[in-house]
């Protein structure tokens, strides 16, 4: 489903991806652990479309063509999707609206028809209540007010709504309490399905207790380390990113 | 123009008037340099004037202004209360009084139709509140033509504990112009809450001066304008915290677009004497393209001594961040950015009480914005 090789990336003149590589098959659960600074972020983002980096080599790959080609809208068209680190707050721009306005869009773009008010709000409502949010949040503003946990528990909500092939999860477990937690990993687990794929990007271990992944990547100063399968999230747990570092060193000399 | 009627026109001294028509001195300069006539009495109205000043909200309630006189044929009080008495010193110079304001809206519908050349209006409205709760909806139209300069004074009363809600638009053709001079004194445990939204024109000058007269006296100011073109808006706030305890809310947002000018200046001045006031003042305007300006400038003068003060004012462009979000969600740029643009001036009308109101200037905001990427 993606095949990123080799890719370097340059956010405002300075290199933060170095040849990163990474294979993600449909039905897969890839955990991407790393410390600070290591361009986890960064990774997100380029997958996603944002402006601002400069991809000086390499390639991505989705579906057979070539991703990085794509305006943002059609990437999510094709199925991305980001759930940020920072959600953003919108005054002003009501939830519904927007929700409304980004599937239609997306079903637009895939040749598909717009659904009906009907059909959209009972979409919606069989969604939220999975998730324990209040049809209150459909009345609001997007993520104005809201509290951080709410604001990453909105960006589940608006992946299961939205359906995304590959789903890209950017440390939505930071800055939560464990029962916020519990309840993002029952929203991803619940969408596990052998024709989606999903990347976690996280800090810590703890997510992965939750949401268990079939490979577990790490990733150090712009580039995947070591692979492995979800014992390696638990040695990390153990040793440390030192460790990993040091384990890299050795292998250079 | 002739300079004794432009004088007249403007009121203040020319001192005070040159720096406070620091941004819109060539604005204006290029318009009174025109010769203007005498607006025709008596202009007829289009049918499409005519369908906008009906709104269902406030049909037999409704008092229609055309070319700054009162028009008898157009208004319709119909279901006006006895508590409404207006009074007719000439077409020109009308007061009303409002004697227990019953929440229900009453209309003030100013029209202005071009003649064969440039052409120009003044008119004088009192309004008094002497209790209750009034609410009073003005609007301000014009169509395409020749030239049109309107100056309207408004002078608002409201006695002790009485309630205005006040929504004051402008929806003007390219060759209008409009002077709003709006003075309110606000008494003792009274509120003033007013929401403005402006939009087209050739050069609108709004100046309201509130004074709050009264101890615990009240107001909230919120406004939003949206140009695009040549259009040049002036916005102009002066509030008065005159007595102990008063409070006020300014809360304004401006957006231009292409080659407009938008000018805000919101000044707050507490007395001395005027304890425990608090004034709380944010402007925000957003630029759309490089050749638009935006001058914001809050002025807070504080002569008493226990004051709760804020003010922030920012002029700035699209959030991309809030764009790559919206993208990212599948929504195209061009949606992407009327959303966040229409979302931004939205703000400034969530204090409207009525909602068909709200609704209804929302989507003349809507169709003034830029929808596609800055096109107008």
């Amino acid at each position: 489903m993606l095949k990123i090789d080799n890719l370097h990336v340059r956010v405002a003149g300075k290199e933060i991806l170095k040849g990163l590589s990474l294979s993600v098959n449909a039905g897969e659960m890839h955990a991407i652990m790393g410390p600070n600074g290591a361009g986890k972020s960064t990774l997100g983002n380029v997958l996603a479309g944002r402006e601002g980096y400069e991809i000086t080599q390499g390639s991505v790959e989705y579906n057979g063509s070539n991703l990085l080609a794509l305006e943002p809208e059609q990437r999510a068209a094709a199925g991305v999707f980001l759930a940020f680190q920072y959600p953003v707050e919108i005054p002003g721009v009501n939830n519904t609206y927007f929700l409304k306005a980004a599937l239609n869009a997306q079903r637009k773009q895939r040749g598909e028809g717009e659904l009906d008010s009907m059909q959209f709000l009972k979409s919606v409502r069989e969604k939220l209540r999975v998730l324990h949010i209040s049809d209150e949040l459909l009345h609001r503003a997007v993520n104005a007010g809201f509290s951080g946990g709410e604001k990453k528990r909105n960006e589940i909500f608006q992946m299961a709504l939205l359906e995304p092939k590959l789903a890209i999860l950017d440390e939505t477990d930071s800055g939560l309490d464990i029962d916020a937690m519990k309840l993002v990993a029952d929203g991803v687990n619940a969408m596990r399905d052998p024709q989606r794929a999903f990347v976690v990007i996280t800090h810590y271990q703890r997510l992965l207790d939750y949401i268990v992944p079939d490979f577990v990547h790490v990733m150090v100063d712009g580039r995947i380390v070591e692979s492995g399968d979800k014992s390696l999230a638990l040695k990390l747990e153990e040793h440390g990113y030192a460790w990993i570092a040091e384990r890299k060193l050795a292998g250079a000399a | 123009m002739d300079a004794v009627l432009l004088e007249s026109l403007l009121g203040d001294d020319a001192r005070t008037r040159e720096e406070s028509w620091r941004y819109s001195k060539i604005a204006l300069r290029a318009l009174t340099q025109q010769m203007f006539v005498a607006a025709t009495a008596g202009a007829t109205l289009s049918p499409q004037m005519l369908e906008r000043i009906d709104l269902a909200f406030t049909r037999g309630r409704r008092i229609v202004f055309v070319n700054g006189r009162y028009s008898e044929r157009h208004s319709d009080l119909g279901k006006a209360g006895s508590d409404i008495v207006i009074r007719r010193q000439s077409e020109q110079r009308v007061t009303i009084t409002i004697a227990a304001g019953s929440g229900e809206p009453l209309h003030l519908a100013y029209v202005s139709v071009a003649g064969d050349s440039p052409s120009l209006w003044q008119a004088s409205i009192g309004i008094e509140v002497q209790g209750g709760h009034a609410e009073l909806i003005e609007q301000h139209i014009g169509e395409n033509g020749a030239e049109v300069f309107g100056a309207l004074n408004s002078q608002i009363t409201l006695a002790p504990q009485s309630e205005l809600h006040a929504t004051c638009w402008s929806e003007l053709a390219d060759s209008v112009s409009l002077l709003l001079k709006t003075n309110c004194s606000v008494g003792r445990a009274a509120m003033y809450a007013v929401t403005h939204a402006h939009c087209g024109g050739r050069l609108q000058r709004i100046e309201s001066r509130i004074d709050l007269a009264g101890a615990h006296a009240g107001c909230r100011s919120r406004g939003v304008f949206a140009l695009r073109g040549r259009q040049h808006t002036d916005i102009h706030l002066d509030v008065r915290h005159k007595a102990r305890d008063t409070q006020s809310n300014v809360f304004w947002r401006g957006v231009a677009d292409q080659r407009a000018r938008g000018v805000f200046h919101g000044a707050i001045t507490v007395a001395a004497g005027a304890d425990g006031a608090d004034a709380q003042l944010s402007n925000k305007n957003l630029l759309l393209s490089p050749q638009a300006e935006i001058d914001t400038r809050p002025v807070l003068e504080i002569y008493a001594d226990e004051v709760k003060a804020s003010h922030g004012a920012t002029v700035g462009q699209l959030d991309e961040t809030a764009l790559f979000y919206l993208r990212s969600r599948g929504v195209p740029a061009a949606v992407a950015r009327a959303l966040l643009i229409s979302g931004f001036c939205r703000e400034a009308l969530e204090s409207i009480p009525s909602a068909a109101l709200r609704e209804y200037l929302d989507a003349m905001l809507q169709a003034r914005l830029p929808q596609h990427g800055g096109e107008a």
